[in-house]
């Protein structure tokens, strides 16, 4: 197993490091003055522009691509991300201040479609064929070709606006800190969220539950005289559990993308509305980091799935 | 004797009586229909499918014969008027006719989707099936630069490539080529290197014909089923993307209506409440037509997988 | 020394109901299972043989049915209707595993990749004992022992793919005996094993007869597995029971057309080159269009027109019977 991680982990770095330097170059290339991404605000404004020629100079500007990189990554490595174009503001600081919003919604999509998406799949298959069955087919299809975004106007025409059960957007009103307040706020961004996810693991764990309980052991298990629960759950879903596991890695990055729609509609102050606003001021330095950010996120999301499912199936840590 | 009760009859033995009675009698029906069953009714489903597909596509087409007003055309004398036989869904908040724009928004949406797939198709099919077929360090770097591509969200990568370039339709169509050939590609990748073992490949070979003979004119035939799938889903795909970026201002520029632009103005509550009809149909257009266009893509890959049992 | 009947199939007649046709796959099969010996249910694929052994342990799939007949269980506490108790109801789960137990043909795929084979086999004990966990481990280390795998205490930490091929079907042995089962069926336990490994099973399950008293039903379609380990033979074709007795009765006297073509078409080992190879004519009809009478007609050398009634079952010895109108040719033509 620790064999397992390690070669997992040996493939993760390299393609960080691939890609920071990706990402660095994409910030230099691109319009806005780099000593102001580099520098804080306030100290530009103190100096002439013989001493910020000097500071350019200081700062290594001269220097060759390659040292300029490192310095970069030096940098980010300590948490130092650069300032914003716009704002002057710390880019870590802006991060930090929302990256909690969007975990936040990230996380509970997640849950909430891994755990739909599962239960709905594993009884779809189990009563196969059944009116339900057929009703929660529909559901599926419907799930993957509505737009979340669609999906979220609507309800927030619906849920919100008509019938007013539910706020209309933002994350907590001032004064309202604690869990349970926040909650109202977040069932209709997170079930939006996980709308196309949930549906496509619906999808895919009523096939690989249907694959699974077709085999051979499971024939075995019934001849033991063990109960059907048992069957269905500790042999067949089990079994089916892990082809399911590894098509939620695959679907990540689709999730976090989607969050960059959804803050919009709800105006959820999170990493992904923040983005949009970069983007359209052409904040590149904003841009390239949150960029990389996501990445880095879905990297280490695939690498916590990956040991998921080593640890689910055994024969996985031949490969 | 240990001997229970006998199972009380259930509605599933009436109905094995009734196949055994008429299996006996020589009355069966034969059984195809219950085999084929699920492959018709899915098969039904994918040609209504693209019989509302086609629809569209030939309403866009036609569009001009559809309504007489432009779709550009702003009339500040009727803004925001609700559906009448004047106009059949109203007008927006600069009066512009929404039934126009919603048939010429279908042309760019259209154009959009399929003809990204179809670029994506392209570029991932070449790569896939030459670099695969050749193995070695020309696969492995295609390998690794698919890998960072998809690792990116793909709408993240979208972003960063418009606020480059700028928006505009030919732009999001390359931007959409570029970011989007990884999945085609993969699975073309896949499909060479378990095609390159087989044995024809192999006679192929031995009669001296040229690697890119091979695999253009040999393998690439027997992959077209999962590629005409692929497309299908791709272009489903790209269609609900323009309309997510259309939707935030950052997609095809507003000028042109397309129905992800129409959604934009949802962004406003108070047009989201009040006045339905300027972004619903673009909605349910959106909804229906990927809908439609994912049936036919099932039925597709029900059809052409050779390994999926009826 | 007699053997105490342990298991009685009367008239068995098990139908499939798949794409809403009616396939009679078992069409009146009566045989009886005796205690200490092995009973060999052979012949070519699709004439039934699995899915008796299928229908015994009430293991068939949903769109099928005991249509007619008597599956008679005889415990130590009465006779039990097997066929009448509730599919997976508790009744017949108390006996699957405990009193009969069923050993597959590929153990690859016939044991869960994700779970150990220690785990597997104390499930078994889990649910028909009322053993402590650590005396689960226990007994499971014997099992594996018993069934000669060396190193218990490590193999039963290991999942089924780090197991070789001959080890799997011992380790499946040994989880199907868990429970000392009185009856154990196997469905072409070796089909899937080389011949040194196959020699191997064997022995093991004839040690299973001589030290539990184990009553075995094997399936399979190799005459050579019946000559080395039936005590009885039944041969099937297409649903039916053709010809039963001692595999002394039925390998050296023969008396149905079918069992004496199988044994002329098989090779044997040492007779050299020159073996006169007869494979049978014909081929096994399609269970959809089944012939009228006896089933074997279109592909027998014997056949006349008084085989277009099925025949009915005749007595050759007290324990030979056979199914056929033609039996005295039969058994006449060397």
């Amino acid at each position: 197993m620790s064999a397992y991680f390690i070669r997992r982990l040996l493939l993760l770095a390299p393609m960080l490091l691939v890609i920071s330097f990706f990402i660095y170059l994409a910030i230099e290339l691109t319009p806005g003055d780099i000593v102001s991404y580099m520098i804080s605000p306030e100290l530009i404004a103190d100096f002439s522009p013989e001493e910020l020629a000097a500071m350019r100079q200081a700062l290594g500007l001269d220097e060759p691509f390659l040292i300029r990189y490192l310095h970069w990554l030096g940098g980010v490595l300590q948490g130092d991300f650069g300032y914003s174009l716009a704002s002057g503001v710390p880019i870590s600081d802006i991060v930090l201040d929302r990256l909690p919003a969007t975990l936040e919604l990230s996380a509970v999509a997640l849950f909430f479609s891994t755990l739909f998406g599962c239960v709905l799949g594993t009884f779809s298959a189990l009563k196969r064929g059944s009116a339900t069955d057929n009703a929660l087919t529909v559901f599926g299809m419907l799930g993957v070709s509505i737009p979340e975004f669609i999906f979220g106007l609507a309800a927030l025409v619906l849920f919100a606006l008509e019938l007013g059960w539910l706020p209309v957007g933002g994350r907590l009103m001032p004064g309202y800190e604690t869990l349970g307040d926040r909650l109202p706020h977040l069932v209709l961004p997170g079930l939006v969220l996980s709308l196309t996810m949930t549906a496509g693991v619906m999808r895919y764990s009523r096939s690989s539950m249907l694959d699974a309980m077709n085999r051979e052991f499971i024939k075995t298990a019934r001849s033991k005289g063990l109960p059907e629960w048992r069957v269905n759950f500790l042999h067949g879903f089990r079994v089916a559990l892990t082809p399911v596991i590894v098509l939620i890695g695959f679907r990540l990055p689709l999730l976090i993308g989607g969050t960059v729609i959804v803050e919009q509609v709800f105006q959820w102050p999170g990493v992904g509305e923040q983005f949009v606003v970069a983007v359209r001021a052409q904040n590149y330095p904003l841009i390239m980091m949150i960029a990389f950010l996501s990445v880095t996120a879905v990297l280490l999301a695939s690498f916590l799935i990956d040991l998921l499912t080593a640890l689910l199936d055994p024969r996985v840590q031949l490969d | 004797m240990i001997s229970p009760t006998p199972r009380p009859r259930t509605r599933l033995d009436r109905q094995f009586d009734q196949i055994r009675e008429r299996e006996e009698q020589g009355t069966f029906r034969a059984g195809i229909r219950n085999r084929f069953l699920r492959k018709m009714v899915a098969n039904k489903l994918a040609l209504l499918g693209g019989g509302f597909v086609l629809l569209v596509i030939m309403a866009a087409l036609f569009a001009p014969l559809l309504t007489e007003y432009d779709p550009l055309r702003v009339n500040l004398r009727a803004m925001l008027q609700p559906p009448s036989w004047d106009h059949l869904l109203g007008t927006d908040k600069i009066g512009r006719d929404i039934f126009a724009r919603l048939i010429y928004g279908g042309r760019i949406s259209i154009l959009v989707g399929l003809g990204s797939a179809l670029g994506a198709a392209l570029i991932g099919v070449s790569i896939g099936v030459y670099a695969g077929y050749r193995g070695g360090w020309l696969d492995a770097i295609f390998l690794r630069l698919s890998e960072i591509v998809t690792a990116f969200p793909q709408i993240i990568l979208v972003l960063i490539l418009v606020s480059i370039v700028g928006q505009g339709l030919e732009n999001l169509i390359v931007i959409f080529v570029l970011t989007g050939w990884g999945p085609m590609y993969r699975m073309m990748r896949a499909q060479v290197l378990s095609l390159r073992e087989e044995e024809y490949v192999q006679a192929l070979q031995a009669f001296g014909l040229s690697s890119v003979t091979i695999c253009y004119k040999h393998i690439l035939p027997n992959a077209l089923g999962p590629i005409m799938v692929n497309i299908t889903l791709t272009t489903a795909m790209f269609i609900l993307q323009e309309a997510g970026l259309s939707f935030l201002g950052l997609g095809v520029p507003l000028q042109i209506p397309t129905w992800g632009n129409l959604l934009n103005v949802a962004q406003d509550l108070r047009i989201l409440q009040n006045y339905w009809w300027v972004w619903l149909p673009s909605a349910v257009m959106i909804s229906l037509f990927v809908l439609a266009i994912n049936f036919v893509g099932d039925g597709l890959r029900d059809s052409t997988d050779p390994s999926l049992q009826g | 020394m007699a053997h105490e009947t342990i298991l009685s199939v009367r008239n068995l007649k098990t139908y499939f109901y798949t794409n809403n046709r009616c396939n009679k796959a078992v069409n009146g099969v009566s045989f009886e299972v005796k205690k200490g010996r092995t009973l060999c249910i052979v012949g070519e694929s699709g004439c039934g043989k699995s899915v008796t052994a299928a229908t015994i342990m009430q293991l068939l799939p949903k769109l099928s049915r005991i249509e007619e007949g008597e599956v008679v269980y005889h415990s130590a506490s009465g006779d039990i209707r097997i066929d009448q108790l509730e599919r997976n109801g508790k009744a017949m789960r108390a006996l699957r595993g405990a009193d009969m137990a069923m050993i597959f043909q590929d153990p690859m795929t016939a044991f869960n990749p994700v779970y150990t084979v220690g785990w597997q086999i104390e499930e078994n004990l889990r649910y028909h004992t009322h053993l402590s966990s650590g005396e689960r481990r226990e007994r499971t280390l014997e099992l594996l022992r018993e069934m000669g795998i060396p190193l218990p205490e490590q193999r039963a930490t290991e999942y089924p793919h780090q197991f070789s091929g001959g080890m799997r079907q011992r380790a499946m042995i040994a989880m199907a005996m868990a429970c000392r089962p009185k009856i154990l069926i196997a469905d072409e336990p070796t089909t899937a094993l080389d011949v040194t490994i196959q020699a191997q099973i064997f022995e093991l399950m004839e040690r299973l007869k001589t030290e539990h008293e184990t009553a075995i039903i094997l399936i399979t379609h190799d005459m050579g597995v019946v000559a080395e380990l039936a005590d009885e033979v039944a041969v099937m074709y297409m649903g039916h029971i053709v010809e039963s007795g001692t595999v002394a009765d039925v390998l050296r006297t023969p008396a149905h057309p079918y069992t004496k073509a199988l044994l002329r078409s098989i090779p044997v080992l040492g007779r050299g080159k020159q073996q006169d190879l007869e494979p049978i004519r014909g081929a096994t009809p399609d269970p959809y269009r089944r012939p009228v009478g006896c089933q074997f007609m279109p592909r027998c050398d014997f056949a006349s027109d008084a085989c277009l009634k099925e025949p009915d079952e005749s007595t050759v010895s007290a324990t030979h019977r056979v199914c056929c109108w033609h039996t005295d040719q039969v058994q006449r033509h060397v």
